[in-house]
């Protein structure tokens, strides 16, 4: 799914927290969202994911036909965060949730559900509590949770950030073999420059609200042209 | 000290022998405390999720009042139900004071605010996070409400059960509105207080024990929804 932003502001009293003239990301690659602390890059992502309205602009969403509208199509996004709510139930039953919230059969849950717990190493863990599971098991459940939507775009906000290597490796697993296999568009937010060069076809970087570059991210993460930018990636501190 | 030993074993003589007299006050009790608490759930629960949910002018100091009312003295709510339905008063006309409506309506008002006030702390810890991930999930208006309502089920129980506990042990409201009259308003608490004063300590070890118990079984269904509900 492709993204147009198009003139989103957003501010908080007389502070301006975003303002992003234009941007388009692309369809069916991983985008690494990143930039300093306050930036305004959760904000941005509330915004498209339409948990956050901006005080002006637009987020035009790239439809299967190639028009776009300006509406979130709900049924097609859907968002991380960096500690996700469990419902008060089951591993097996958080997974189950959005597939019976789209009345999916009995069966085609059970299957899909079987799957996605083999996938995410969660098996043993089907019938825990899902309130009571680590940080990462917590976000490898929630990352099942989302992908068992086949969602066309999911929203990462620093999915992460707590968790250990093997657990960011199943993450990361899935990010690249849900766009290789079905196109999927990621957007993820990390301070993890590694992880980004690892992961991302596309970088945006933030800074006080703003896009200050774009581009492929072999190109921004190597050769970036903005003084910030640059400052940024080499992990200086900025001014 | 045998007295004590004696009403004991007096007491649930009378308690396996189905006093009359004694199940009497404990239908009566767990009907007035039942009532009152279940008019509380159907106002406190929606006023709370709403309460909890919502941003509005003036909550802060709503829920001042809210918290104040969660632990005003019963003495107090019999004293000003019984004034507002005193012959003179407002609502004279009815003529309810010494009934058990009269209890009821000030066991309402006491354990409404309990209900309200636990409903709205749960539902104010989880109500971003349920929000937000029923809307990320792709979730309609409905299918979210009821993902909420199933999400603080656990908390609901602790606030029916707590409401239920403060109304069945209190004294001081269905005394001053009740008035404890014989057969028809005499509940547990002022039972006890009654038989006290008239030396009669066995019937009132009985009574006595049998609002333990229930509270026993209050306190029990409390803490295995609490175990249960733990972040
Ligand atoms: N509800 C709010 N009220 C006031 N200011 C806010 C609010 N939410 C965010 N902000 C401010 O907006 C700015 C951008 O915040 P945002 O969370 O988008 O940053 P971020 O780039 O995600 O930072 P981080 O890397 O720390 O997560 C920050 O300066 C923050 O203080
Ligand atoms: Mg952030």
């Amino acid at each position: 799914m492709k993204l147009r932003l198009n003139n989103l502001k957003k501010s908080y009293g007389s502070r301006a927290v975003l303002d992003v003239e234009r941007c388009e990301i692309p369809s069916g690659a991983i985008t690494g969202l990143i930039g300093p602390n306050g930036a305004g890059k959760t904000t941005l992502m509330n915004i498209i994911a339409g948990l956050d309205a901006p005080e002006s602009g637009e987020v035009l969403y790239g439809l299967k036909d190639g028009s776009f509208s300006p509406d979130l199509p709900k049924k097609a996004v859907t968002m991380l965060f960096q500690t996700p709510y469990m419902l008060h139930t089951t591993v097996e039953k958080n997974i189950a949730y959005p597939l019976q919230l789209r009345r999916a059969e009995r069966e085609v849950i059970k299957r899909r559900v079987k799957n996605l717990m083999d996938d995410f190493d969660l098996t043993p863990l089907a019938k825990n509590k899902a309130w009571r599971l680590s940080g990462g098991e917590t976000q490898k459940v929630a990352l099942a949770r989302a992908v068992a939507l086949k969602p066309e775009l999911l929203l990462l906000d620093e999915p992460t950030s707590n968790i250990d290597n093997t657990s960011v490796a199943v993450i990361e697993k899935t990010l690249d073999y849900e766009r290789n296999k079905h196109k999927m568009t990621s957007v993820i937010i990390s301070h993890n420059l590694a992880q980004i060069r690892r992961l991302c076809d596309y970088v945006i970087f933030m800074h006080e609200g703003r896009i200050i570059e774009q581009g492929d991210a072999k190109e921004i993460l190597s050769k970036p042209a903005d003084p910030r930018t640059k400052a940024f990636i080499a992990g200086e501190l900025l001014l | 000290m045998d007295y004590i030993f004696d009403g004991i074993v007096q007491a649930i003589g009378l308690i396996l022998s189905g006093d009359p007299v004694i199940f009497e006050v404990v239908g009566l009790s767990l009907r007035v405390s039942g009532t009152s608490v279940l008019i509380a759930v159907l106002i406190g629960i929606p006023l709370g999720i709403l309460i909890g949910t919502r941003e509005f002018i003036g909550k802060r100091v709503l829920l001042r009042i809210i918290y104040t009312c969660m632990s005003l003295p019963p003495v107090i709510l019999g004293l000003f139900v019984f004034l507002i339905l005193m012959r003179q008063g407002p609502l004279g006309a009815y003529q309810l004071n010494y009934t058990p409506t009269a209890m009821i309506i000030a066991q309402t008002l006491l354990v409404t605010p309990i209900v309200m006030g636990l409903t709205y702390n749960i539902v104010r810890d989880r109500a971003k996070d349920v929000g937000r991930l029923g809307k990320t999930l792709g979730g309609t208006g409905v299918s979210n409400v009821f993902l909420m309502l199933r999400e603080v089920k656990g908390g609901l129980v602790i606030a029916l059960v707590s409401a239920f506990g403060r109304a069945i042990s209190e004294v001081g409201a269905v005394m001053i509105v009740g008035g404890n009259i014989t057969g028809k308003t005499r509940v547990m608490t002022t039972y006890i207080a009654e038989l006290r004063s008239m030396g009669d300590y066995s019937q009132a070890i009985a009574v006595g024990i049998i609002l333990l118990l229930l509270s026993l079984i209050v306190n029990t269904i409390l803490y295995q929804f609490q175990q249960r509900d733990e972040k």
